[in-house]
Order: C-alpha cells, then sequence, then structure tokens
C-alpha cells in the first residue's frame, strides 16, 4: 500500500479511536445502565479502531483487513436497526445513523481501507506469483 | 465566558479553517508544505488557548459536565500529536528504530502524509472544540 495512504488512514483511525474511547468510557463509567446496547457497541467500536489503527501501523495486514470488515459489518447492521428498530437504541452509538454524528466517516473510512487493503493483497499475491513463475523457470 | 465564546472560539475555528486548507493546499501541491509547517503552530497557539480558557472557566464554577468538558479538552490537546507527523518517516528517524515495519518516507512523501494528517487533525479539532463550547453554552 501506498505509504502516504497507509499513515493517512492510521491517522484517521486514531482520530476516530480517540473519539471513540472517550466518547464510551465516559457513557460506560457513568451511565451504562440506562442504554447498556448502544453505550457498549461504543465500546467495541472503539476498541476496534485502535486494533485496526495498530494493524495498519504493524502492516499486519490479516488483521487490519477482517477488522475492516467487521466494523463496516457493524455500521451497516447498527445503522440499518437504528431505522428498523429504533426501540432497541436507548441512546445513539458511533455507528447510529451510519455514523452521522461523525460525518459518515465511519461508513467511509472502512470502505476506503478495505478497498486499499484489498488491492494490496491482490499485488502481493500477483508478486508472489510472478516470483513462482520465475523460480520454477530457473529450475528448468 | 463572553471570552470565550467571542474570541477564543472563533480563533480556534479560524485555525481549523486555515490548517484544513493549508494541508489540503499541501496535498494538492506539495510545495506548499513549507507553508503548512509554518502555519501549523498556530493550531497548537488556538488549542493551548482553548484548554487555558476552559479550565479557568471550570475552576471559576461553571456549571458544567466537567468530565465531558476535560475529556474533549484532553482530545483537543492529544489531537496535535499527529500534526507533523510525517517527521516519523524520515530517514534519520526510521534509522533509529529497529521496528521493520516502520516506512521510510521520500520527502514528497512526507509533505502529502502531514498535509493529510493536518486536514484530518483540523476537522476533528474544530469537532472537539464545538461540543466543548456546546456543553459550555448549555451551561451558561
Amino acid at each position: 500500500m501506498n505509504p502516504v495512504a497507509r499513515i493517512s488512514l492510521i491517522v484517521a483511525y486514531a482520530v476516530l479511536a480517540l473519539a471513540a474511547l472517550g466518547r464510551s468510557s465516559y457513557q460506560i463509567s457513568t451511565k451504562l445502565s440506562e442504554a447498556p446496547v448502544p453505550y457498549l457497541v461504543s465500546g467495541v467500536s472503539a476498541l476496534l479502531y485502535l486494533v485496526i489503527a495498530i494493524a495498519l501501523w504493524k502492516r499486519w495486514a490479516g488483521v487490519a483487513l477482517i477488522g475492516t470488515a467487521v466494523e463496516l459489518f457493524g455500521v451497516l447492521v447498527v445503522g440499518t436497526l437504528g431505522y428498523v428498530e429504533p426501540s432497541w437504541w436507548a441512546d445513539e452509538t458511533v455507528w447510529t445513523g451510519y455514523g452521522s454524528a461523525y460525518g459518515w466517516v465511519p461508513l467511509l473510512l472502512p470502505l476506503a481501507a478495505l478497498i486499499l487493503l484489498v488491492r494490496e493483497r491482490r499485488a502481493r499475491a500477483a508478486r508472489t506469483a510472478a516470483s513462482a513463475a520465475a523460480t520454477s523457470g530457473d529450475a528448468r | 465566558m463572553d471570552v470565550y465564546t467571542g474570541v477564543v472560539y472563533p480563533l480556534v475555528l479560524i485555525a481549523c479553517a486555515v490548517l484544513a486548507v493549508a494541508g489540503l493546499a499541501a496535498l494538492a501541491w506539495p510545495r506548499l508544505h513549507r507553508a503548512l509547517t509554518l502555519i501549523t503552530p498556530a493550531a497548537f497557539v488556538a488549542a493551548g488557548v482553548q484548554a487555558i480558557t476552559v479550565v479557568t472557566l471550570l475552576l471559576s464554577g461553571v456549571d458544567a459536565d466537567m468530565i465531558l468538558a476535560l475529556g474533549y479538552l484532553i482530545a483537543s490537546v492529544a489531537l496535535l500529536a499527529l500534526l507533523g507527523i510525517g517527521r516519523l518517516g524520515t530517514p534519520e528517524a526510521a534509522a533509529g528504530d529497529p521496528d521493520p515495519s516502520r516506512p521510510v518516507l521520500s520527502p514528497l512523501q512526507i509533505a502529502r502524509v502531514d498535509a493529510a494528517a493536518a486536514s484530518i487533525v483540523a476537522i476533528a479539532l474544530a469537532v472537539v472544540s464545538w461540543r466543548i463550547y456546546v456543553i459550555l453554552e448549555t451551561a451558561a
């Protein structure tokens, strides 16, 4: 992956992790009983952002790919359930309204990350295949 | 309170706007990186002035949610660490780190990373400052 894109993603995820960690730790520590599901979802999303930021930094491509896929799934499910079953949500989460409170960044960021990670994975697979073909050609 | 709402808060928003524009401009034209590095200290000053003002207000007995306000305030200061993050990719910085996943960036890439980080931080800082403003406004 282009290092500029990678570091930009790390910065974006670090900012989101900071925002979500601050919000959820406050909500969980002070008023968890009022809306346990939304506050725990926010807590999980905060941890996920942190894991993805670290995985991108450490080049743990598999962890980053799974993390962003889970994040996208979470945003879509929570966002949709927020409209379908509003009574389930006593308060907003980071992913409510597909992340509208955060400028829809929670929806757009995993899409961008997934595109870049999948592209990188394909490029790596192509390089490995080309290298293997060259090695077998040399052996003959 | 009037000093915060009338002077400090608008000052922070102006600093964020200038930083965001400079970041986007440097992203498009990396030659403007030098201008971005000159503008970056303004964000530090604005966030610092905001921190001092808000802490003074909270200590002077404003009936605001102190934990929440301080949380956002800490976030606004923590965000500043991401400004100029491209410096971590210089060959000198990477040479002293045994971490093999640490990227080494060219000057052009450093300019682009700094520009992207400045844009993201500017938006996040503006949002965090707006949240602090809302908390203090509600309390007033």
